[in-house]
């Protein structure tokens, strides 16, 4: 199962939502795979930091879905964040941990998911997410992500991908400031909010 | 902490604006996770580490809403990662208020690495931050870091020393 064939079908559900998106490959590849999401991605490049912040970003907007793009790196990087969602149920947040059992980005050595032994769903379930299933197709995976949008409860699947990249794809240019400015334009119109407002005096 | 302190924290993040807190307990701020727990007002986060905290404290400033991380100073060097990345890779503040463990004083051997770590490790990420050590200037003190954090998009600190926490 290829992790852009996965990410295209995820994408053609995705409209309203808010995506938090780990680092490495998979960057470049949702860029690509969901050009309509771009303003609506938040593209962070921080290893163990994506499913927390998506969880922070859901507990701010409890009416909008949230969609966290882990990985098997970031996961493992943060197991606590299970534990808290497990406690914390929240009604708005579904979780897609790219499982490619490689740091791909570094050149591909294992991650621990690499010897077998490891099973994040069952990590994931352990700690209280009782809707964490694992997808090795791609039939599967897409049955996960109309289950997991639609689910008032937190939702993890766990992609089992492949661990190529797809060739030939536009990069994205822009850093992490830049992807934040954009992402946050868009949390305030979408919203209806103020997030970085003026200053008292120009 | 006496209810006065803990009332004038609290008093302090709402008129911040806070509505989110999370949160590792310590011994020092005892008394302020229950009163933050039965506020109607916040809603708090336990997590399972002060780097996770951080990390949800990020998200939350993403949707609009405001958010603290209170914690021990220890809980500090186990943000380092998440704060530089998100602070200095991101421009995405984290206002935190953390109990000053280790100062002069400190009577627990385990308690030294904090009060030795604390402001270096905060002056390292270049994040400005108050110590207080009255009770009356606890509240302007909450309110004056993120006035900052606000104009900065970048972290602040509030750590709560003396006779506040003893």
């Amino acid at each position: 199962m290829k992790r852009y064939d996965c990410m295209k079908a995820l994408a053609a559900r995705l409209k309203d939502e808010l995506v938090i998106l780990s680092l490495g490959a998979s960057v470049d590849e949702w860029y690509n795979a969901a050009p309509h999401m771009r303003e609506a991605s938040l593209f962070q490049q921080q290893l163990g930091c994506v499913t927390p912040e998506a969880f922070g970003l859901a507990a701010g907007l409890p009416n909008r879905r949230i969609v966290s793009l882990d990985t098997d790196g970031g996961m493992m990087f943060n197991l606590g964040i299970l534990a808290t969602l497990g406690n914390e149920q929240p009604k708005n947040l579904f979780v897609v941990v790219w499982d490619n059992e490689c740091y791909q980005s570094i050149g591909g050595p294992p991650t621990h998911t690499a010897s077998g032994r490891v099973d994040i769903a069952a990590i994931a379930r352990g700690a209280g997410v009782d809707n964490a299933f694992t997808a090795h197709t791609l039939e599967e995976f897409d049955a996960h992500c109309a289950a997991g949008l639609a689910a008032d409860v937190p939702y993890i699947v766990v992609a089992k991908v492949a661990g190529t990249v797809e060739p030939d794809i536009r990069r994205k240019h822009s850093d992490g400031r830049e992807d934040k400015y954009i992402f946050v334009r868009h949390v305030e119109e979408t919203e209806g909010v103020v997030i970085m407002g003026p200053s008292e005096h120009n | 902490m006496k209810k006065t302190a803990v009332d004038a924290v609290i008093r302090g993040l709402k008129r911040a604006g806070v509505s989110v807190v999370c949160y590792l307990p310590d011994s020092l701020f005892k008394e302020l996770y229950p009163a933050l727990d039965a506020d109607p007002d916040i809603r708090t986060i336990r997590v399972t580490n002060e780097g996770e905290g951080a990390a949800i404290c990020g998200g939350v400033f993403l949707s609009g809403k405001r958010a603290a991380l209170v914690m021990e100073n220890s809980g500090l060097r186990a943000s380092v990662e998440p704060l530089a990345r998100m602070g200095l890779g991101a421009g995405i503040p984290v206002i935190m208020l953390m109990s000053y463990r280790g100062e002069l004083g400190e009577n627990n051997w385990w308690a030294i690495p904090h009060g030795i770590t604390m402001e270096p490790v905060l002056n390292a990420l270049r994040i400005p931050y108050d110590v207080v050590r009255e009770e009356k200037r606890i509240e302007q003190a909450i309110v004056n870091a993120y006035e900052w954090s606000y104009s900065a998009y970048y972290h602040s600190a509030v750590a709560l020393g003396g006779e506040v926490v003893r």
